[in-house]
């Protein structure tokens, strides 16, 4: 059967329950420590995003069974402003929230596969894979 | 939710034992640095061990913290940043370059008393 | 396989076996199996052809279990999986070519075709499948090798730790790397760790890319890197391919690095007087 979990977010906490949702999705998915840490860590920079550029949306994190491969995916939904440049925001260092600008950037590298869809003024999608190997 | 800050001779001690929220860590920092003004510490030890997590906004927040207590003129080292945060932290390109770390505590206490001394 | 068909193979058993075996021969001067004596050659030629005739006779749609077990042998042997596939593909052409040739009284040729291609592709799929598997297994088995192989975090004095690398460092042994040695600088309470690069073969960007992360994290969980065993020629390539190491510790040998760790952690080997 397979698992998924959703989580609103609307205020800072929902980071910190989205978080804690895909860090146990993680542990019983079956990963280990280092990739549950960069799960979590994932699934906190975009509920991050969606706090501080969309007021709210919705984390969905769900266990994936491909193949004979196992694997957890995130997907960010918001009704936001939408990325202007997305070119810009996958660059190392680029921010406009005075953070380190290693947020998406660091998500695509903890992750093993990510696809971001944005439409200005319409929202945005951002959905990431790891597979456990 | 705050986190204790305790002192100990010129030094300050902080074990972080919470999943840090952006509003925790906020107040922490502020905590750290009123606390360093009020008892005109040199030195300050914070404890990640049962830090479980580190996002790109705690890195911030701990970068700044760093970078402000040595403003105050306070050392600052970070001890005990289990294995899967370093690694997290490393793919997520953030390095912490200028920030002392150590093992533990205890040896997060001498490498500033050396630096102190030093 | 119908009966009329497997009775009109069987017919031509003689002629089939015959030309197969021509053009067999032919295959071995072409292709590395020249160091195969011409007696074992054969041989081996004459068992597939028997056996292949028993699973025509046995005329049951699963591969007879005799010719499993000689691909089986085959592998063992390390004959190229090509021999088989040659061989069978010899066999569907000098079968139909007899078959059509000797004007066979069987009334819908391209049934006959059909039903033999089909049962032809069963053995195919049931031999390749042996040798496809007899490798994932072994790519398995070595990739397990590796692992073992992979670094482990040797604790030369209090304090003080050395992780050997040996072999090429690929994304994957990197990651596993990078792991024991966090875990193991944890473990072992160690204050610098010396990374002997003295088995790397090549350091181009990737791998350089990878020590450099490991020394970054080893950092952050608060330890020293100190890289040693840095050949002449490996410094040649790091410098021109301006993979830039100055922010680490470098030592050209073990013995350096380690005299250098001592420093750090402030204590000397010292020569005692009688």
């Amino acid at each position: 059967m397979q698992v998924h979990t959703h989580v609103e977010i609307t205020s800072e906490w929902g980071i910190v329950a989205a978080r804690q949702a895909g860090r146990k999705l993680a542990r019983e998915v079956g990963f280990g420590s280092v990739d549950q840490a960069r799960i979590t860590t994932a699934i906190s920079e975009l509920a991050r995003n969606i706090y501080l550029y969309a007021n709210k949306g919705q984390i969905k994190i769900e266990e994936l069974a491909d193949a004979g491969k196992r694997g957890i995916k995130i997907t960010a939904v918001d009704n936001g402003p939408g990325i202007k440049d997305v070119r810009r925001v996958m660059e190392d260092g680029f921010t406009t929230s005075g953070g380190l600008g290693a947020g998406l950037p660091g998500v695509k590298r903890l992750m093993d596969e990510f696809i971001i869809d944005s439409e200005l003024n319409n929202g945005t999608k951002i959905s990431a894979i790891k597979w456990l190997r | 939710m705050r986190i204790p800050i305790l002192k100990l001779h010129e030094y300050l001690l902080i074990s972080v034992q919470v999943d840090l929220d952006d509003q925790t860590a906020l107040q922490f920092q502020e905590d750290v640095l009123n606390k360093i003004h009020e008892e005109g510490s040199h030195g300050v030890v914070i404890d990640l061990t049962s830090v479980e997590m580190i996002d790109s906004f705690i890195a911030k927040v701990l970068g700044d913290v760093v970078d402000m207590s040595n403003l105050m003129g306070a050392k600052v080292v970070l001890t005990g940043i289990q294995p899967a945060v370093a690694i997290t932290l490393i793919d997520m390109g953030i390095v912490l370059d200028e920030v002392p770390t150590a093992l533990d505590l205890e040896q997060g206490l001498d490498k500033l008393q050396s630096e102190l001394e030093g | 396989m119908k009966t009329e068909i497997r009775e009109a193979i069987l017919q031509h058993q003689e002629t089939i076996i015959e030309h197969w075996t021509t053009e067999l021969d032919k295959f071995r001067t072409e292709d590395n199996l020249q160091s195969i004596t011409k007696k074992v050659y054969e041989n081996t030629n004459r068992e597939f052809i028997d056996k292949l005739f028993l699973t025509v006779q046995n005329g049951q749609e699963d591969v007879h279990q005799e010719l499993i077990q000689y691909a089986e042998r085959l592998i063992q042997l390390g004959w190229p999986l090509n021999y088989i596939t040659r061989g069978l593909q010899e066999f569907r052409k000098v079968t139909v070519e007899t078959i059509s040739k000797s004007g066979v009284s069987y009334n819908n040729s391209i049934e006959f075709f059909q039903e033999f291609e089909n049962w032809l592709d069963g053995i195919v799929n049931v031999l390749v499948n042996e040798y496809s598997g007899s490798w994932e297994n072994t790519v398995f088995l070595q990739k397990m090798a590796l692992k073992e192989l992979s670094a482990p975090l040797i604790p030369v004095f209090d304090k003080i730790s050395v992780m050997p690398l040996i072999g090429t460092i690929d994304t994957e042994r990197a990651k596993l790397i990078m792991e024991n040695l966090l875990d193991g600088v944890i473990e072992h309470r160690s204050e610098v760790v010396l990374i002997d690069i003295t088995g790397v073969p090549v350091v181009d960007t990737m791998v350089a890319h990878h020590i450099i992360q490991a020394s970054e994290a080893v950092r952050l969980v608060g330890a020293k890197c100190i890289l040693v065993g840095i050949r002449p020629e490996i410094a040649q390539t790091i410098v021109n391919l301006g993979i830039d190491l100055r922010k680490f510790p470098t030592k050209s040998t073990l013995k350096k690095g380690i005299e250098s760790a001592l420093e750090l952690t402030k204590r000397e080997i010292v020569q005692i007087d009688e």
